[in-house]
C-alpha cells in the first residue's frame, strides 16, 4: 500500500513530538523536536517551530528536510521527505494552531507565553514506513460509524421540543452512539462572559450551574474562538485544577458551583455551539484514554453541536407563546414547615434554608417568582410575562430564557429543596412550594 | 569522542547520509523534563563489536523502563528501539548546543574551535 498523508492522521495529534532534520548551506545537519505538526491537506504539513530558529534559517538556505513522525496509537514511525513551500503568520490554519497552543499553555500556567510566531508549510515528497523489529499493533479503527452515530443523535434531538429534552438528548445520544461517558452542556452568558453548565453527564455532583470564564481552559477557548479545542494527552499538560474540592460544603461559602471534572482525564475536547455565526455555548467531553477523540469524532460532535444549538434556539422562539390546554400545577401537600429564603441583592444569590442555590439572573428569576407567590399566591408563570416584566432588570436575554429556567429547575431538583419548578407545557412554568416561605432580602 | 550504536537495519537512510558526508547532529533528550542537548561533529562508522552491542541492549532495556515509568505503554515504545545490524558511530564533537524547549534553545554551550 502506498502511504499517503491521510494514513498518518494519528501522528499529528501532538502527543509524541515529531523530529525534523535540516541542513545548512554547508551540509551541517540540525535536529529539532517539534511540539506541533499539523496536516494542511493531503500533500502538505505545517510545522510550528516555537523556539528553534536554526531550522527556519536552514530551510531558507536548503529547502529540503526530513521529518520523523510517530503514530501515537501504536508507536509506528514514519520518515517524510519534505520540501519547504511557504510560511504563514495569519489565516485560518494559523489561527487554529494558535488557539490549540494557547489552550494547552493556559493549562500549564503559561498563558500568553507560548505565542505562535509563525508556521512553516512543507510539501510532502515521500513517506516511508520505518522498519521495526516488532510489528506495531494494528489497532483496528473502532467499528463505530460516526456518520450513522451523528444521524442517530440528531434524530433524538429533533424529537424534542423543550430545552431540557434537547440538552438531555444531546448528552444521552452522544453517550449511546459515540460512547463518551463524561460530558457537559454549557451555555454562554454574554453579560457575565461566562459559560454555565446546564446539562451534565457522568459526574456526581452534576455541576449544574457551575461556570467557566470565556477563554479559560479548553471549554472557554472553544467558545471564545468558535472552533474545536482538543487535548489528547493530558500527561504532557500539568493540570492546575487537580485538587478536587468538596463542592457541596464549599459552595455555601463561595457562592459558586465547582465545575465537575475527572482528576485523571487524559483527553479533553470542547466543541462550540454556533447558530447563525454566533457562539451560544459549548459541548465538553473528557476521557481517561489517551487520544480518545479522533478527527471523525470531531466531525460528528461538530455536526451534533450545531444541530443542538439550532434546536435550542428554535425551542426558545417557540416558548414565547404559552401553550394552551396545558396541565395544571398539582397543589402541594399542605404543610406548616417554614422555608427560609435569603435573597442577597448585591449578587442576586439565593439561599434556601441556608443552602446556596444560584446567583445572577437565575437568582433574580427565582426571587421574582417567590415574590409573586407570596403577594398573590401565584403558582404558575409564562415565559412571556417574565420576559415583559421590566422590574426584573433582565439582560437582553430574549434568546435564552428557557435555558436559564432549565438551569434553575435542575439546580433546585439536585439540591432536593422544598421549592421546585415544573414545566407545564411550552412556555409555562409551575411553581411548587412545600411549606411557608419567609423571604428575607439583604443588601440594597 | 562520543560513540553511539545505530541500527543499520532500521535507519539505512541515515547510514547512507553519514557515509556520504560524515556530518552529524545528535540530540539527547531526557524524557521526564525535555532537558535536551544537541551535539554536532564529524562521524566515522564501523560494525559494532559484541561488547558494544551488549551495552546498547542494556540501554534499550533502561529506556523502556524509563519511558514506561512516564506512562508510555510498552507496545508503543517497542517499535522505536532496535540494535539490529548494529553499527558504531564515533563522533568527533565540534559543538554543543542547549536544546531544551524555551527561550535559551539553540544557545551554543561549547565549541572545539574556541
Amino acid at each position: 500500500m502506498t502511504l499517503g498523508l491521510l494514513n498518518l492522521e494519528a501522528c499529528f495529534e501532538g502527543v509524541v513530538p515529531s523530529i525534523i532534520a535540516t541542513a545548512d548551506g554547508n551540509g551541517v545537519p540540525n535536529i529539532s523536536y517539534l511540539s506541533h505538526v499539523a496536516m494542511v491537506d493531503g500533500d502538505h504539513v505545517a510545522l510550528s517551530n516555537q523556539f528553534f530558529a536554526k531550522t527556519s534559517a536552514n530551510i531558507r538556505l536548503n529547502p529540503q528536510a526530513a521529518l520523523v513522525a510517530v503514530n501515537a496509537r501504536n508507536g509506528a514511525q514514519f520518515r517524510l521527505d519534505l520540501a519547504f513551500a511557504y510560511s504563514l503568520d495569519d489565516g485560518p490554519l494559523f489561527e487554529q494552531l494558535s488557539r490549540h497552543l494557547d489552550a494547552t499553555s493556559a493549562q500549564v500556567g503559561m498563558a500568553g507565553i507560548m505565542r505562535l510566531r509563525g508556521l512553516d508549510v512543507f510539501r510532502v515528497l515521500r513517506i516511508e514506513s520505518i522498519r521495526s523489529t516488532i510489528e506495531p499493533e494494528r489497532n483496528p479503527s473502532p467499528a463505530r460509524d460516526r456518520l450513522v452515530a451523528a444521524a442517530r443523535v440528531i434524530e433524538m434531538i429533533a424529537a424534542e421540543s423543550d430545552a431540557a429534552g434537547i440538552v438531555d438528548a444531546t448528552l444521552g445520544g452522544i453517550r449511546s452512539w459515540l460512547g463518551f461517558e463524561h460530558g457537559l452542556f454549557l451555555e454562554l452568558y454574554e453579560e457575565r462572559r461566562q459559560l454555565v453548565t446546564i446539562g451534565s453527564l457522568g459526574y456526581a455532583p452534576s455541576g449544574i450551574g457551575s461556570d467557566v470564564e470565556l477563554g479559560q481552559c479548553v471549554i472557554g477557548a472553544a467558545a471564545e474562538s468558535g472552533s474545536i479545542v482538543k487535548v489528547s494527552d493530558m500527561s504532557r499538560v500539568r493540570r492546575l485544577n487537580a485538587a478536587v474540592r468538596d463542592s457541596s460544603s464549599d459552595e455555601n461559602r463561595t457562592r459558586s458551583i465547582v465545575l465537575p471534572g475527572m482528576p485523571d482525564a487524559m483527553s479533553q475536547i470542547a466543541v462550540p455551539l454556533i447558530v447563525a455565526g454566533v457562539v451560544r455555548g459549548a459541548l465538553f467531553f473528557e476521557s481517561r484514554a489517551r487520544l480518545a477523540f479522533t478527527k471523525a469524532d470531531e466531525a460528528a460532535l461538530s455536526i451534533i453541536a450545531r444541530q443542538a444549538a439550532l434546536a435550542l434556539a428554535f425551542s426558545e422562539r417557540n416558548s414565547e407563546e404559552a401553550e394552551v390546554g396545558h396541565r395544571a400545577v398539582q397543589l402541594s401537600p399542605a404543610t406548616d414547615r417554614t422555608i427560609h429564603v435569603a435573597h442577597h441583592r448585591f449578587d442576586d444569590s439565593i439561599f434556601i434554608d441556608g443552602n446556596y442555590v444560584i446567583k445572577g439572573v437565575a437568582g433574580r428569576l427565582l426571587a421574582f417568582m417567590l415574590d409573586q407567590h407570596l403577594t398573590s399566591g401565584r403558582n404558575e408563570f409564562t415565559n412571556r410575562e417574565i420576559r415583559l416584566d421590566s422590574g426584573l432588570r433582565l439582560p437582553d436575554f430574549k434568546d435564552n430564557l428557557e435555558t436559564r429556567l432549565l438551569l434553575l429547575r435542575r439546580r433546585l431538583e439536585e439540591k432536593r429543596l422544598p421549592i421546585r419548578l415544573i414545566r407545564l407545557g411550552r412556555g409555562r412554568i409551575g411553581f411548587e412550594v412545600e411549606g411557608r416561605v419567609r423571604l428575607s432580602r439583604e443588601g440594597a | 569522542m562520543i560513540h553511539l550504536v545505530l541500527s543499520g537495519w532500521q535507519w539505512p537512510g541515515t547510514v547512507a547520509n553519514l557515509k556520504t558526508n560524515g556530518r552529524v547532529a545528535i540530540t539527547f533528550s531526557r524524557p521526564a523534563d525535555y532537558v535536551s542537548y544537541q551535539i554536532k561533529g564529524e562521524a566515522t562508522l564501523r560494525a559494532a563489536q559484541a561488547e558494544e552491542i551488549e551495552r546498547s541492549s542494556r540501554y534499550l532495556v533502561d529506556m523502556v523502563s524509563t519511558l514506561m515509568r512516564l506512562g508510555v505503554a510498552a507496545e508503543i515504545i517497542a517499535p522505536w528501539l532496535s540494535n539490529r545490524d548494529a553499527l558504531l558511530v564515533s563522533i568527533a564533537v565540534a559543538e554543543i548546543f542547549l536544546q531544551t524547549p524555551g527561550a535559551l534553545a539553540g544557545t551554543r554551550l561549547w565549541s572545539a574551535a574556541t
